[in-house]
């Protein structure tokens, strides 16, 4: 079992690193790959059971954009065939084609119908509930940007806002890959979609600390689904 | 000054400030909220004393801002600032208007204000500091402050062109705010009891601002802080002040300044505080006041009580530690230092946001960026995550390797006095947001009170 971290050095704003630092509780004989800026990414040359990439910030979405300039033939061909990904916080918009700032556009690696705009004057945030097939999903926007998407929605919105304020889903499912602007410890927070991914990287694995995951995850979605508390 | 509606703001404003004082209500910036209000120029309308500092940064601008007012204060200056107040635009301005005369005329000779980052496009266009000190900058509330290179960039936009800045020079990221600006360093050599950091979580800077590549720490104190370069030729720049050793059983540090030795006074064992200190000395010296003059005020200088108590009975000592809840690095230095301790201990985490446990839902994204690690230790026996967010705080010890067993989930305060295993340690730890306080404080006698009981 196998998986890689792009960019650990500079992808890990907002508590992100929780979901590696989780998997790895829950994976404890699996090789995580930590891909350094300058390093030539392994899933160049091999299929990780999972791709990870966390939140950064908008000057390291340059940098990242330009490192993985290279790899976008091979990132299109491993969604294709059903490769696992997830890219949390504004690391999906890496993916897409553009991001609009300040009056410019990035130009992105164009590999997901997805453009981005940002506007560094207003950071919204908000808590999140949706829904992930079966699976109630709980998660926390913090950003700068909001995206227009052709792509499947990762989550229905069912509180809280989505890829931007006027769409009902939040984040890019394409086959196993999996974008969503939701940041923070997303795999800690959702003891069931973090089974599933388990499951879909080949693992028979139960999640780890499932008991205490699950007390958690139940205390916060009864907050989540209270309309008296307010989301922002 | 000027304007019908400036006076109107101002003398509202005082009133608003009268009424809150009969009433006994604090109002630390009501009436400065109003009086923006009302005349939304009013903090460049109102009149401003000769001398004006400026304390920004994420950590320790509470800390250096009380320690500068004492010890102008201890040298007889007649100072105002916002040190009981808030530190936005409205706090500025209440403690602008109550320095003022009812003709808006500044009755004070100094202003020390504490001025949050995110206020700068706010207070600077009005308030243009002939000093401003920047302590840091972390990763704060992503909620708030998103990241320190943001932070960065809005204080970069907003200081005054004329304010000369007192920087952390073992800071890379606050070190490089408003390159255009006349600036003073600060900074610490390695300490003879510093041994190599820890790893931390949180690591703001690691590639070079010129070139991209990874950068080279000579020195690494915690987090980004320390003394780094890159075979481009960039390096951290050299402090002007620069604390060339500390002696904590004298509490004594020495200073280099610009190639002279200096002795100052510690009031604090900690390096972090050693930095607050070194930021409030470097002010002074800028400002003209002498070293024995700083060091006579240092010397009568303490930590105000509300961050850091301590109290003993029955052979165990009971401290309180203040930290920042949703600062990943405010807690994580809290962490540091108890783990650093000697001593069997129990620790108390009472960080939950006070305001989202009974409105919201906290975004408790940042207990995965703080280094709860350090707690995963054997001479911590027990850990009591204390508040509705317990179980979340018992889940991330857990994947930082605690043993389940050492940890104690509790939904309310007032059960932690009972829930402690006080035979199992000496030293007790009440790790508390600031907001939590009071709470903490109520915390602290409980426990004392079960200290003194079993002794009898």
């Amino acid at each position: 079992m196998k998986v890689e971290i792009l960019y650990p050095e500079i992808c890990n704003l907002f508590g992100d690193t929780g979901n590696m630092r989780y998997l790895m509780s829950c994976l404890r004989d699996a090789e995580f790959i930590r891909t350094a800026v300058p390093d030539e990414p392994r899933f160049m040359k091999s299929e990780p059971n999972l791709i990870y990439m966390g939140p950064m910030t908008e000057k390291s979405q340059e940098r990242v954009i330009e490192r993985l300039k290279p790899c976008r033939d091979r990132i299109t061909e491993l969604i294709d065939k059903g490769a696992c990904f997830l890219f949390t916080g504004n690391s999906m918009e890496i993916l897409g084609e553009y991001i609009e700032a300040d009056g410019t556009r990035i130009e992105g690696l164009g590999v997901l119908k997805l453009r981005s705009r940002r506007d560094m004057k207003n950071r919204f945030n908000s808590l999140f509930l949706g829904k992930f097939e079966n699976m109630e999903i709980t998660g926390f926007h913090s950003r700068f940007s909001s995206a227009e998407s052709e792509e499947q929605g990762f989550a229905e919105v069912v509180r809280g806002c989505g890829t931007n304020a006027a769409s009902l889903t939040e984040g890019v499912r394409k086959n196993n890959f999996f974008g969503t602007y939701l940041l923070g410890p997303l795999l800690v927070l959702n003891p069931d979609f973090t089974q599933y991914l388990l499951k879909l990287m080949g693992s028979e694995a139960r999640i780890a600390f499932e008991d205490t995951a699950r007390r958690a995850y139940a205390a916060r979605l009864e907050e989540f689904r209270d309309p008296k508390r307010h989301l922002d | 000054m000027g304007s019908l509606r400036f006076y109107f703001a101002l003398w509202c404003a005082k009133l608003i400030k009268l009424l809150l004082v009969l009433i006994g209500r604090k109002g630390t910036y009501f009436s400065g909220k109003a009086a923006i209000k009302i005349c939304p120029d009013f903090l460049g309308r109102i009149g401003k004393p000769g001398t004006i500092i400026g304390v920004t940064g994420t950590n320790g601008k509470t800390t250096v801002c009380n320690m500068i007012t004492d010890l102008l204060e201890a040298g007889g200056a007649d100072v105002l600032s916002n040190r009981l107040g808030s530190n936005i635009d409205a706090g500025v301005a209440a403690a602008l208007i109550d320095g003022a005369s009812l003709s808006g005329r500044c009755r004070k000779s100094v202003a020390v204000l504490e001025i949050d980052e995110r206020s700068a496009r706010l207070v600077y266009p009005y308030v243009k500091p002939d000093y401003i000190v920047c302590t840091n900058l972390f990763r704060d509330s992503m909620r708030r402050n998103a990241h320190p290179e943001y932070i960065a960039s809005v204080l970069t936009e907003h200081i005054p062109a004329k304010s000369k800045l007192i920087l952390n020079a073992d800071d890379l990221i606050s070190s490089a705010i408003a390159p255009g600006n006349e600036r003073v360093y600060f900074g610490m050599e390695r300490l003879e009891c510093e041994s190599e950091a820890r790893e931390n979580i949180v690591m703001d800077i690691s590639s070079c601002p010129d070139c991209g590549r990874t950068l080279k720490f000579d020195f690494r104190r915690y987090h980004h802080i320390g003394r780094a370069g890159c075979e481009c030729g960039f390096a951290s720049p050299e402090p002007d002040y620069k604390a060339v050793s500390a002696d904590f059983e004298n509490m004594k540090m020495k200073v280099l300044e610009r190639g002279e030795e200096r002795e100052y006074s510690l009031i604090s064992d900690t390096v972090f505080n050693i930095y607050n200190e070194l930021a409030a000395v470097t002010l002074l010296r800028e400002l003209g006041k002498s070293p024995e003059d700083i060091d006579k005020a240092l010397q009568r200088t303490k930590i105000v009580r509300s961050r850091f108590r301590e109290e003993s009975a029955g052979g165990k000592k009971v401290t309180m530690l203040m930290a920042k809840g949703l600062n990943a690095v405010a807690c994580s230095r809290g962490f540091d230092h108890v783990s650093s301790e000697q001593g069997r201990k129990i620790v108390v985490l009472m960080y939950d946001d006070i305001f989202d446990e009974k409105e919201s839902s906290e975004n408790i994204a940042w207990i995965y960026d703080a280094d709860y690690e350090f707690l995963n230790s054997d001479d911590i026996v027990q850990i009591i995550p204390c508040g509705v967010r317990a179980l979340d705080g018992k889940l991330r010890l857990l994947i930082a390797g605690v043993p389940e067993d050492k940890i104690t989930t509790l939904r309310r305060e007032s059960d932690v006095a009972g829930a402690i295993r006080y035979d199992d340690a000496d030293r007790i730890f009440l790790l508390y947001d600031v907001y939590r306080y009071e709470i903490a404080l109520k915390v602290l006698d409980e426990v004392m009170a079960k200290i003194r009981e079993v002794q009898r």
